[in-house]
């Protein structure tokens, strides 16, 4: 079966159970994203992790860049929460401006060493199958303390992002709170960084909430389709990926295939989505014809 | 006649925004199961003033105490029903969800909602009138539902104070029944209310008191004493028109 046979091989079985992590990670914190309306809060978070990774890739080699992205996301995070809570400036102008800088700080330090393009791709966009077994590790570490602690904090959570006035009045700590998804959200892109590099999270992080978002009402529903999609999404790339370049000879970036075929599963929901609205319409104005008669 | 214990008592108290003074001056005193009408234009404060007694913005003079407490204390004790449109309608909840959240504080973090808590949030949407909406989306409500869905929220609370930031704007005739219906029911339990409206009807119909503010408060008590003609000329600074002696058109809210 061309579905599962490149699993077969090490690199390419590491590289599936990375992403198939990554899918609950982010798709667990890409619910909540998607809810607050924080996808360009998230998006600057990828990109202030960047600077962390080269830090943390100069003083430790790969084994530092987990480290250096996680001081770098922890600081950011704490610093865009307490940004985005004083509105002095734009929140809009100031995210671009600390997303960008940043950014160039990242660039800048690459550009100093000797291997530059070679680096600098793999930090923006990934190796995942280079992904070792003790990433693997830190990836479902981080995984189980995100999950956990989400999973905890669900109702003031929920509370906050639906009523935000109403979550102040009942006393619920809401900068606590928003720092706390600011972090986890810091995380996913730490957790994701070797394996899709700290460009193309963003996708990992939206397009599954969003694809589920269309094809159900409810949370409960919405957060494990979530998951399921960002997986799911990651095995197909990974076959898609690995098929191209062995039978075809075609060399696909698998990061970004991956991204690809988030988008691709985007699409079949929408219309699975648009498909089952229709439908229910139908249903309800047949019932309310039979009602009448 | 037996003496009620004051929930709500306001001396010489102002409020601010860090130096901007919003509401100066502030008197007055709201016994167990009282409602007072906050009545000013827009702009005036309303929402100010139940923000402030909540908490939420600092008490820079004078003093305002709730159930005895300071409002942050007393946080717990009071239940605020937001404005139904301020809330984003595409948002996967269900009614049956908003009116749990009422008892979030009750049930704690990792807890599941007791079958307690799910028949004190079923005996609020049945006070509301909306029992047979529960598994909807809050979104598919019409904006008095959703309203109606919020004061359930609070309902389930089990308040002794209550907070409603203008619940009568756009809301239809049903639901403004249902709304004044189950305020009613809130006050013989011994809850005080406290709500922000334009409507000097409804002022009429569901508050035994009113407060009169623009900035400054213009009057504070029995809602016949305090709801002529001058005072509302005053509060509204020159938007009121009298017609007939007795009954005024206020001309821009």
């Amino acid at each position: 079966m061309i579905f599962f046979e490149p699993f077969q091989f090490p690199f390419m079985a590491r590289a599936l159970i990375e992403l198939v992590i990554l899918g609950v990670l982010a798709g667990t914190v890409g619910v909540l994203v998607l809810l607050r309306r924080l996808a360009f809060v998230s998006d600057t978070l990828t990109h202030t992790v960047f600077p962390g990774v080269v830090i943390g890739h100069l003083m430790g080699g790969d084994g530092g860049i987990f480290w250096g992205a996680l001081a770098a996301g922890v600081a950011t995070a704490a610093l865009l929460t307490l940004l985005t809570h004083r509105r002095r400036v734009s929140e809009d102008a100031a995210l671009a401006m600390l997303l960008t800088t940043l950014f160039a700080v990242g660039v800048v330090l690459v550009s100093r060493q000797t291997g530059f393009t070679s680096d600098l791709t793999a930090f923006l966009f990934g190796r995942v199958l280079t992904v070792t077994e003790a990433q693997l590790a830190q990836t479902a570490v981080v995984t189980v303390l995100v999950v956990a602690l989400l999973a905890a904090l669900r109702r003031p959570l929920l509370l906050r992002a639906f009523d935000p006035e109403g979550a102040r009045a009942a006393g619920v700590p809401v900068g606590l709170l928003d720092l706390v998804l600011n972090v986890a959200v810091a995380l996913v892109v730490v957790a994701a960084v070797k394996a899709v590099g700290t460009v193309l999270v963003i996708a990992l992080l939206i397009v599954p909430a969003a694809a589920a978002r269309t094809l159900s009402d409810r949370l409960v529903v919405i957060v494990p389709l979530a998951c399921l999609v960002g997986a799911a999404a990651g095995w197909l790339g990974l076959v898609v990926s690995y098929q191209a370049s062995v039978e075809y000879g075609v060399r696909l970036a698998s990061g970004a295939t991956v991204v690809l075929a988030l988008v691709v599963m985007y699409g079949l929901a929408h219309a699975a989505g648009f498909a089952r609205r229709r439908l229910g319409l139908s249903r309800a104005r047949r019932t309310a014809m039979e009602v009448a008669a | 006649m037996i003496e009620r214990a004051p929930t709500l008592v306001l001396d010489r108290a102002s409020v601010a925004y860090g130096d901007v003074p919003v509401l100066e001056e502030l008197n007055g005193v709201v016994h167990e199961g009282e409602a007072v009408a906050l009545i000013g234009p827009n702009g005036a404060g309303k929402s100010t003033f139940i923000k402030a007694l909540l908490g939420l913005v600092p008490v820079v003079r004078g003093r305002i105490e709730v159930l005895g407490r300071s409002p942050a204390q007393a946080r717990r004790d009071v239940a605020y029903v937001p404005q139904a449109d301020t809330l984003d309608p595409d948002f996967p909840v269900s009614v049956e969800q908003v009116a749990m959240m009422g008892r979030y504080r009750r049930i704690g973090w990792l807890r599941r909602p007791s079958a307690a808590d799910r028949a004190e949030v079923a005996e609020a949407l049945e006070r509301v009138g909306l029992a047979h909406r529960a598994r909807d989306r809050f979104g598919t409500l019409s904006g008095g539902q959703r309203q109606r869905v919020l004061l359930a929220r609070a309902i389930a609370a089990k308040p002794r104070m209550l907070l409603l930031d203008e619940p009568f704007n756009g809301v239809d005739a049903v639901s403004q029944h249902a709304l004044l219906e189950a305020i009613a029911s809130m006050k013989e339990q011994g809850a005080s209310v406290v709500v922000s409206t334009h409507d000097l009807a409804i002022a009429h119909l569901a508050c035994d008191e009113v407060c009169l503010l623009n900035r400054h408060q213009f009057g504070f008590g029995p809602t016949e004493d305090v709801l002529t003609p001058e005072r509302l000329r005053a509060t509204y600074g020159g938007h009121a028109l009298e017609l007939r002696g007795d009954r005024v058109i206020v001309t821009q809210t």
